[in-house]
């Protein structure tokens, strides 16, 4: 048993040798402390007082600021050799010329946990710097508008701090009074004056209008509020934080295998690709290799929920730009392929199949004819909706040029995944960075050129055309073998190696009841979901439950760009940039 | 409606006058308790309000779209408003933050009003007893008809539908606002698990287990391929290229 508790060595995974780190910490100065961690990562620990001066002098190295969030270390037993801290505020950052990372860590004490706010270098930083205020009281000084962003603005507390109920029924029962329904309808009340807006210019006076947040085409509970010339947009204030489901608390109550539903249910249209990164940042920890079977396994079922929600992307941007039949081909199609995701797995949407060290079950006997029926019936379908929607007059001039960004706007704003490859950027994690086994797969990376509404759904429809092209791969080369790896902690461990003496039996008991133990180590991980980027940093204090969970998703850095991208058009056009956005507010509130 | 079929014969006799007038009657009236018979054309005319919160509002959608086809049992006039509807499926979690919001609307929707409560979430919270969720709309809504599941199958909610139909058709409500004694009067509900258990029981069929390939649902839903509109060869307006 003993092997398993080490945590495994730090490998470079991402390209940065440690001379370079070395080198890097030379030019940064002395007073910087190096942390490994599990994923290679390298992690600075920097003073706050040059916080700034250091991030301003990575921003040409690092232009994309993956992440940024904290950690509360109060009750954090394993932190040898790291500097003291109360709280830890992380910034990650990203090189896509050189394909390395780098994670900046400032330690603040509890009574002073203030230290200076990055918009000035990153605009990306505004809703991190809210949120981390929000869930931690962390204080960003410089900050134009440190609100609650996901929370209430009447909340009381920080939920992240770990002194914060986690449960509801831990608090007291929520009454809906006529005096607190009053309470919240004001503080939703937009005031321009607060985002420094005002409500006039020399020959007109402004609108003001609320959209959402329920609302038919801001897909969910988003509320966005216009200031509005007429009918065209001067100017939007997005508004988060309605589906806010405490997914990273979460973590910290729950065991390392029953978290997997609940990552299920961050990009809902996801699927199982959400048990993807979260699995794999614990096997990483714990040192599980996964087996060829299972890595072939969670490709294919990953690459069907792909499909499954570019299909319903597809539908509803063309019905927001005006088609009402496409979404009906679209919903009868995705139907098709949850009758293969319900036999193979047993559920529909959240089937929560993946587990630490391989998925829930063997494949069935008969999959690989559903699965060929499909991938041989799909392309004709795809071709027919290309032709039916995307060539459609109506439907290109409504989106092309509208909505636009280059590719240096997406890289400072965050923006990843099809939004990105839109802009002709080709970065896409599957061939980048291979992870999971996606190296032995053979497919392109589709690109697009002007990164508008346009090119964002033609990027997409066709990387539907392409995860069927993984998928035919994965049926026609699917390996034989075990679905899970044989080690101690794959949860639940295989039943034949529980059947054998008492400590076997044991083993399985512990396992199953209280949840494998990872050991201390921190570790993130990151895939190319459905959306973008979507990446879960976990930190686990040598227990059962993670002491820290960090869930970065896609549609969280989309949204913040929103303003920019829609100043200037109408209203209508404001629908078609949120419809080719493709977010759900799962994924952006978690 | 009464009707039958005589064969064109000269020499039949004919309806006598009585006979006519009694067929007109029946054809012409109805007899029924106005209460009846408002409820009735409520149940079958539910109007529901576009809303949704969270992942079961997906499955709400594609209960409404072509496989599944909500419209068969008359509830598909989706509104935009809440003002021009009068059912409301709370599809998913309810958040503390939304709380005021969904209470608002509902405030805004026609009487007389129904509420489905689709999911887990909106049924009791669920797997989210988080500082952020309220522990299931019914603390501040009157939930008609809740559906398990999370989320809820197409098909769950339809029965949910349905369920609530006959509801509207046995429990009348209000017209409008009156004074003294509001609500309805409920009958015992019986339990919709004990009521269905012996019927759910009753397999006749098993399928071998571990073969999915020749599942039903395989061979109904890929096997028998529905002719393409992209029939190779023809475009969209039929003409050979």
């Amino acid at each position: 048993m003993s092997e398993v508790l080490e945590p495994p060595l730090a490998h470079a995974a991402t390209g940065e040798s440690p001379n370079q780190v070395e080198t890097l910490r030379q030019r940064l100065g002395g007073d910087i402390q190096l942390q490994e961690t599990a994923d290679g990562i390298p992690n600075l620990w920097v003073p706050r007082n040059r916080l700034l001066e250091v991030m301003r002098g990575l921003k040409d190295d690092y232009p994309l600021l993956f992440d940024l969030s904290a950690v509360d270390e109060r009750v954090r037993n394993n932190r040898h050799g790291l500097p003291d801290a109360d709280f830890t505020v992380f910034y990650h950052l990203i090189s896509l010329a050189r394909n390395s990372d780098l994670r900046i860590k400032v330690a603040l004490p509890e009574g002073d946990s203030s230290l200076p706010s990055l918009t000035s270098v990153w605009p990306a930083a505004n809703w991190y710097e809210r949120e981390a205020y929000d869930m931690f009281g962390v204080n960003f000084e410089g900050h134009p508008n440190l609100y609650r962003i996901l929370t209430p603005a009447l909340w009381e507390g920080h939920p992240l701090r770990k002194e914060h109920p986690a449960r509801a029924t831990e608090m007291d029962p929520f009454r809906m009074s006529d005096e607190l329904l009053d309470a919240q309808q004001e503080s939703l009340r937009f005031k321009p004056e607060e985002w420094g807006m005002s409500r006039g210019a020399k020959h007109t006076d402004f609108m003001f209008l609320n959209l959402g947040p329920n609302h038919p085409s801001v897909h969910g509970v988003f509320r966005i509020a216009l200031q509005l010339d007429g009918e065209v947009v001067v100017d939007a204030v997005p508004d988060i934080g309605y589906h806010h489901r405490g997914a990273e608390k979460m973590g910290e109550r729950q065991s390392w295998h029953t978290y997997i539903p609940y990552t299920d249910r961050v990009d809902y249209l996801g699927g199982v690709m959400n048990n993807l990164p979260y699995v794999m940042a614990v096997e990483k920890m714990a040192g599980i290799e996964v087996p060829d079977r299972a890595k072939v396994i969670r490709i294919m079922m990953s690459e069907f929920f792909r499909i499954a929600s570019h299909l319903l992307f597809f539908g509803t941007f063309a019905q927001d730009v005006g088609q009402m039949s496409p979404v009906f081909y679209m919903f009868a199609d995705r139907e098709r392929l949850f009758s293969i995701v319900e036999a193979i797995t047993g559920g529909r949407m959240h089937p929560s199949w993946f587990r630490i060290g391989g998925v829930g079950q063997d494949l069935p006997e008969g999959w690989d004819t559903m699965v060929r029926d499909f991938v041989d019936y799909m392309p004709a379908r795809v071709d027919h909706y290309d032709k039916m929607a995307t060539k459609n007059g109506i439907l290109k001039r409504r989106t092309i040029g509208v909505g636009q960004y280059n590719n240096a706007e997406a890289v400072e704003w965050g923006i990843t995944g099809p939004g990105m490859r839109a802009t002709g950027l080709d970065w896409d994690l599957r061939k980048q960075r291979p992870y999971g086994g996606y190296d032995q797969f053979d497919f392109e990376v589709p690109l697009a050129a002007n990164g508008d509404c346009y090119d964002r759904c033609v990027v997409r429809v066709e990387e539907i055309r392409q995860s069927l092209r993984i998928i035919r791969q994965c049926l026609n080369n699917m390996p034989a073998g075990p679905y899970k790896a044989e080690h101690p902690q794959t949860t639940p461990p295989p039943k034949e190696r529980t059947m054998q003496d008492i400590e076997t039996l044991i083993q399985h008991f512990l396992n199953v009841s209280w949840g494998p133990v990872i050991p201390p180590s921190e570790c993130s991980v990151m895939i190319e979901a459905t959306k973008g980027w979507n990446s879960y940093y976990l930190t686990s204090d040598g227990g059962t439950m993670s002491y820290r969970t960090r869930i970065r998703t896609p549609s969280f850095a989309h949204l913040q760009m929103i303003p920019l991208i829609s100043r200037g058009f109408m209203i209508a056009d404001l629908i078609a940039i949120i419809a080719s956005i493709d977010f759900v507010m799962a994924d952006v509130d978690r | 409606m009464q009707w039958r079929l005589v064969k064109a014969e000269a020499d039949a006799p004919m309806a006598s006058a009585d006979e006519v007038y009694q067929e007109q009657v029946a054809k012409g009236f109805l007899t029924a308790k106005l209460d009846d018979l408002v409820a009735w054309g409520r149940a079958h005319s539910l109007w529901p309000f576009n809303f949704g919160l969270s992942c079961c509002y997906v499955e709400m959608a594609t209960a409404l779209t072509s496989r599944h086809d909500m419209s068969r049992f008359g509830a598909e006039v989706i509104r935009a408003t809440p003002r021009q509807a009068d059912l409301i499926v709370i599809a998913g979690t309810v958040f503390r933050k939304m709380a005021p919001v969904v209470q608002h609307l509902y405030d805004q929707l026609l009487e007389p009003k129904w509420v489905i409560s689709m999911g887990s979430c909106a049924n009791s919270g669920g797997m989210f007893d988080i500082y952020s969720v309220v522990q299931g709309v019914d603390k501040f809504l009157p939930v008609d008809v809740y559906v398990p599941g999370c989320p809820p199958r197409p098909e769950a909610l339809m029965q949910g539908l349905t369920l609530l139909q006959e509801a509207v058709k046995a429990r009348p409500r209000p017209y409008s606002w009156i004074v003294g004694e509001d609500g309805e009067v409920s009958k015992y509900q019986p339990s919709q698990r004990d009521a269905r258990t012996p019927v759910r029981m009753r397999v006749t069929e098993l399928e071998e287990p571990g073969n999915v390939g020749d599942a039903p649902l395989s061979k109904d839903l890929l096997r028998q391929k529905s002719p393409s509109p992209a029939t190779p060869g023809r475009d969209g307006t039929g003409r050979r290229r």
